[in-house]
Formats: structure tokens, sequence, C-alpha cells
């Protein structure tokens, strides 16, 4: 077990390095996922406008003009003078001034369209919501007079609030439920994908690097052990260095999210990530016999692992991704993981997922043996 | 015979690297491979090892053919390639140990060879050391350590010191001979002539992938007709006197540069003798003489018409 206890040791070697990227990972992880997490559905409340009313007419048609508006105004009683009023509207102490001119009611009945005269502060996003109010209960108004000839002020003005209480009831529709998302768990265990893909992807590249220098090669196949005795121990190596990571990562996920722990939904979490893990390491293998050079290596960890945790809704939920953007995606296990983590989470069958995580393992470790074995004949002749 | 090698013949495209190229090493002896950089040493070295796949020929090492799944074989071969192949993650003391452990498993006695093997190199006092930590000459000792560490029967070192400085090289040349003489057979590869005649029992000169001469270095120095170098400081001497110095016997060219007169000449007993006369009875005023006897770079020279680090 040379080559074995070998690997071990480089892993060694490279461990306070790797424990940066952990930290640096973790941290990361940490602050993502508090950051990102739903907010608690906040109660809307709505906000009242101060207002002045003048009026020289008491009628039922300006006392539902003034029930409407109660809704989204507070009555601030003021004398008519204009310099107080202007002085008001430029401090904000009232945001509208309302004023109805005498015989409005009886020109209203009658079918003509009486002014209001409105003054508010300019560019008030408050008095364009009192207009709108203020012409919802209006125009509903003057239907009725068109509608019912000789129509009274006090049936109008009933007629009209009654309508105007209808409500239709609207509901919230989160653009996140597309696939759900539950809880804590689910977030870490999204970004997990990131720090295990780097982790993962770095270690055996790094690793592979040493033991596809051609001069390393070389002086190993001088040696009495058949290379296939070298490639069984550095693959059993480098899974260990992979279930290692994934051990380390998962466990502190359920450290984090240990108040969630008793969910029936934690065993899926875990085996989706142990799945995920396998196809990772054979990205690992591929990419370690790609690419050449320690800095090579790490741009294209960093560009692989960023881009598909990116277009995979690692970062950004997949229910905001376009579809086309998901389709491209699909072509990389860490969609399918994220997947996965969102049919766990609302207790969904997630097979498929890992079916198809599990068919990437094979593709990645396949292609990855495929490449070594040509480079290896490339030598030899 | 340790290696026998019969018409090997390795191509690369159009270009034939080894010419049916064949070559034996018996036991006990310190074989050189000398030639100029490309010309197929390293190639047949590859293909002995097995490492590298041939077009013609046969290879036997201890008498058995070699193959790359023959590791009965290679149990009993030490290697020490032209390049540097150790772990930069790995001390001194691991490198040597990891590669000795590729030879011989057990624990205890690895831990002896280890320890001879860093002795012999002469890095006791850099075991912990790291590769990157030493420079170019002990970096060369390292990869002979890891090298001969098990104790080969036949240690093949392909071009080991390459950018050394003088002192490491002396050292090294100093260990192969001592492997040697602790009953190791040896295959040298070099380019450079003065390390293969000063540890080399035998020697065989390539040039583009073909043999071109094979002996002892006394045997290839009568190959030629050209005898010893003779230079002589002199103050003063006319371009006709030149003419009669190259007109004498066994002369075959005279060159003068500053000072320096150097004298070519063919084999013959006394020639030193004979240029002496001459200057005396000319009158020539003169210091120093040298007389060097012909070397390899002047049978390399004669055999192919160019110089060895051409």
């Amino acid at each position: 077990m040379q080559v074995f206890k070998l690997c071990m040791k480089i892993f060694k070697k490279n461990l306070p390095v790797m424990t940066i990227y952990f930290g640096v990972f973790i941290i990361i992880s940490i602050i993502m996922m508090t950051n990102s997490r739903p907010a608690e559905q906040a109660g809307f409340i709505q906000s009242k406008v101060s207002i002045v009313v003048f009026s020289n007419e008491s009628s039922p048609l300006v006392d539902g003009m003034k029930e409407v508006l109660s809704d989204v105004a507070v009555f601030v009683e003021m004398e008519e003078d204009e310099t107080l009023i202007q002085d008001s509207l430029y401090f904000r102490r009232i945001a509208y001034v309302l004023r109805v001119p005498d015989g409005f009611t009886e020109d209203f009945l009658s079918g003509k369209e009486p002014k209001l005269a409105k003054t508010s502060v300019p560019g008030s996003t408050n008095g364009i919501y009192i207009d709108m109010r203020l012409e919802q209960y209006l125009n509903t108004a003057n239907l009725y007079v068109r509608g019912i000839p000789g129509i009274d002020a006090e049936t109008l003005n009933a007629y009209t609030l009654e309508d105007l209480d209808y409500e239709t009831p609207v509901e919230m529709q989160r653009a996140d439920q597309r696939f759900g998302v539950e809880g804590m768990m689910q977030y870490y265990f999204n970004y997990l994908a990131y720090t295990l893909m780097y982790v993962v992807i770095m270690g055996i590249s790094t690793i592979m690097l040493v033991f596809n220098d051609l001069n390393i090669k070389r002086r190993s196949s001088c040696a009495p052990i058949s290379p296939g005795k070298v490639t069984l121990q550095f693959y059993l190596a480098t899974l260990l260095f992979s279930l290692i990571s994934w051990f380390v990562l998962v466990s502190l996920s359920l450290v984090f999210s240990r108040n969630e722990l008793a969910g029936s939904n934690t065993p899926g979490f875990i085996i989706n990530s142990f799945v995920f893990a396998s196809s990772t390491t054979s990205i690992g293998f591929l990419i370690g016999n790609l690419v050449r050079g320690r800095e090579a290596i790490s741009a294209v960890a960093n560009v692989f692992t960023l881009g598909s945790c990116f277009i995979s809704g690692v970062f950004v939920p997949q229910a905001i991704l376009s579809d086309s953007v998901l389709k491209m995606a699909s072509l990389f296990p860490t969609f399918w993981y994220v997947s996965g983590n969102s049919q766990i989470a609302v207790s969904a069958d997630f097979t498929e997922s890992l079916i198809i995580q599990i068919g990437f393992a094979v593709a990645f470790f396949v292609l990855a043996l495929v490449v070594g074995k040509k480079k290896r004949m490339a030598i030899e002749n | 015979m340790i290696l026998e090698a019969n018409n090997l013949v390795k191509r690369y495209g159009d270009l034939v690297a080894l010419d049916h190229l064949s070559l034996e090493v018996k036991k006990g002896e310190i074989f050189g491979l000398l030639g100029p950089n490309g010309s197929g040493k390293t190639t047949a070295i590859n293909c002995i090892l097995s490492l590298i796949k041939y077009d013609k020929g046969d290879i036997h090492v201890f008498g058995r053919p070699m193959a790359p799944d023959a590791y009965d074989l290679k149990k009993d071969i030490g290697v020490v390639m032209q390049d540097v192949a150790v772990f930069n993650e790995l001390t001194v003391y691991e490198n040597v140990d990891y590669f000795c452990g590729l030879y011989v498993p057990d624990k205890q006695t690895r831990k002896q060879l280890v320890e001879e093997a860093i002795d012999f190199v002469g890095l006791s006092d850099y075991r912990k050391f790291y590769p990157k930590k030493l420079s170019g000459g002990l970096l060369r000792r390292l990869n002979i350590a890891c090298g001969i560490a098990h104790k080969p029967k036949l240690i093949i070192l392909d071009e080991p010191t390459v950018a050394v400085d003088p002192q490491s090289r002396n050292r090294i040349l100093e260990g192969i001979v001592a492997l040697n003489r602790q009953g190791a057979t040896i295959v040298y590869t070099s380019h450079y002539m003065e390390e293969v005649e000063k540890i080399c029992s035998r020697i065989m000169i390539i040039d583009k992938g073909r043999s071109i001469a094979e002996g002892t270095k006394d045997d290839l120095k009568k190959m030629i007709s050209l005898g010893e170098k003779i230079t002589v400081e002199v103050f003063g001497i006319s371009e006709e006197q030149l003419e009669k110095l190259e007109n004498l016997p066994h002369i075959s060219t005279v060159t003068c540069e500053g000072n320096l007169v150097e004298i070519r000449s063919h084999k013959s007993k006394n020639n030193l003798e004979k240029v002496l006369e001459f200057i005396k009875s000319e009158n020539i005023s003169f210091g120093r003489i040298y007389s060097e006897l012909p070397t390899l770079n002047d049978v390399f020279l004669e055999i192919t018409g160019k110089e060895l680090r051409d």
C-alpha cells in the first residue's frame, strides 16, 4: 500500500491549505445561508395620509366620500388660511387638501361633472393614492346617477359604499414555491454543493497533478509494481479523501441545523449529498486528467464550481432562473442535487435526481479512465 | 550477459530514433553509452526498460526477455533518469523510502537500505529537507539515492550529471565507481566524453540511433589515425617556419593563435621529439610545451566529421 500511504501523506501535507478552503467556504456558506433565508412573511400595515377637507355643504355624498377616504386618510382640522395650508403642505404636516365646492351634490346628482379642488405636495405618491380612492368613489357613484335617473343622494351613497366594500381575496404567490423551500437545512445542504465540489476537485486534481508528472510516472513504471495496483491504491486514497470531506461538511451541516435534526427529511439530504460527492469525485478525476499545472487546476475548479453552482440554483433559487438556463444546468450534477434537495424538503420522491447523479458519476469516471489511458498510450508510443 | 539488445528499431513518424542498435553489457562492467544530444541514448534506455514500445528487435535482461510486466526482472534494476523524479511534498528520507518501498516491502530491511543510500550519496545532513530546499547538485544526488536504495544488480543512469556543479559531479562519478565495486553492473549514458572516459570500462559511441564504435577507450582511440596534439608556446615564429613545421613527417595540421602553436599529428612514436628538434634548429624561442593524447571527442570527430557537443 505504498501508493495509498503516499497519497495520504500528500493530502496531509496539503491539509493546511484544505483547512483554509474549508474555513473560508464554511464562513461564506453561513453568511450566504443567513442572508438568503426566506424572511418571515411580513404583515401588510396600511399607512394613512394626513389630509384636510374643506366643505361648505354636508350631504350623504360628501359623507360617503369622507368615509371612503377614512380608510386611507386621517382628517386634520385646520383653519382655511392659505398661508397656514401652504406651510403645512411644505412641512409635510398634511399631504393633501380637498375642497368641496358649493352645490357639488346637486350638480353631481343632476349629471353634471362638478370639479373638486385638490392641492397636494408635488410628486407625492400619497396624493395619487388619495386621488385614486376618490375617483373610485365618484366614478362608481356616477354610474348609478346615469343608470338610475333621479336617484337620491342617500341611496346613491349606500349603493356606492356597498359596491366598494367588495374585496377580491389576493393570495401572495412566492417565487420559490416551484420546488418548495423548507428550513435552514436545505439552504445549508444547497451551499454544501459549492464547498464540497471545490474542495474535492482541488484535492483530487492536486494529487493527480503530482502522480501525472511524466518523470514520476516513468520512475514508477520501472518499479516491480503493476500500473493496475498503483491506480487502484490511488483511487482508494482519493475516495477516502472525498468521503472525509463529505463527512466533515455533512457533520457541520447537522451541527448548524441541529434544531431541525429530528425532521424526517434529514436522511434524504444526507443520502443526496453522498451521491453528489461521488459525482464530484468523478469530476475531480476528469479535471485532474485533463488539466496540467496547479494554477490551471485552481482556475478550472473555480470556473466549473462557481459556474455550475450559479446556473444550477445553489446561490439563486431555481424558480427564478429561466428555462433555458435550467436546461443548460441540467447537464451538470449540481442541478440534480439542488432539485433533489428541493424535492426532499417537500417530502417528494427524489429517486430520479439520485439516479441521474449516479449516472453523471459513472459517466465522468469512465471519461476520466479513457482520458487517462489515452495519455498513458501517448507516453508509451 | 546482464543486458542484451538486438537490432532495436524505434521510429517517431519519419524520424528513426534507433536504427538497428545492438548492445551487450557484461556482468560487473561500467558500460558507457556516449553520444551527442539527440543521438538516441535516452530512447535506447527507455526501450530497454520497456517504458516505450519499439518497432523491432528484442531485449534480454539477466538472460530473460524484458517486458513491461517483467516484475521479477525489474526488482533487480535500478534506474536514475535524466530528469529528477522526486516528490516535492516529501522530505529526502520520505522520497528514498517511498521509491525503495516499491521494491522492498519489509519495513525493517527498507529502513536500513534507505539509511545506507542516503549516506552513500552524502545527504545525511539533509534527510529532513524538502527537495525545493536542495541545490541542483544535491537534488541530483537525491535522484540517484531514490534509484539505487534497493541495491539493484543492474543500475541504469541516464545523464545523471546534467547541470550539476563540478563538486557534485565528482561525487556522483565516485559514487558510481563505488557502486560498481560493490558488485553492481552499470549502464551509464552521457554526452560528456570526459566522464565516460574516466569511469567506463567499455564504451559505445552512438550517433543518429546507430552504434558507430564500441570497445575500451584505448580500443576506440586505436581506431583512428590521429596521434597526439602538441601545443607549444613560442615567442616569434614566421609564416615560413610554420609551413616548414607542417611539412614535417606525421604532422597533419599546424595552427597558430597568439603565442600558441597547435600541432596535430598522425600516429607515430617520436612526434614530440621531432617538433622539439625543429624548434631548436630554427632557433625559435619557446616556453611551455604540452602533449595530449587523442580524446573520445577526436574519435567521434574523425568518424562522424562533427564534434560530440555539436
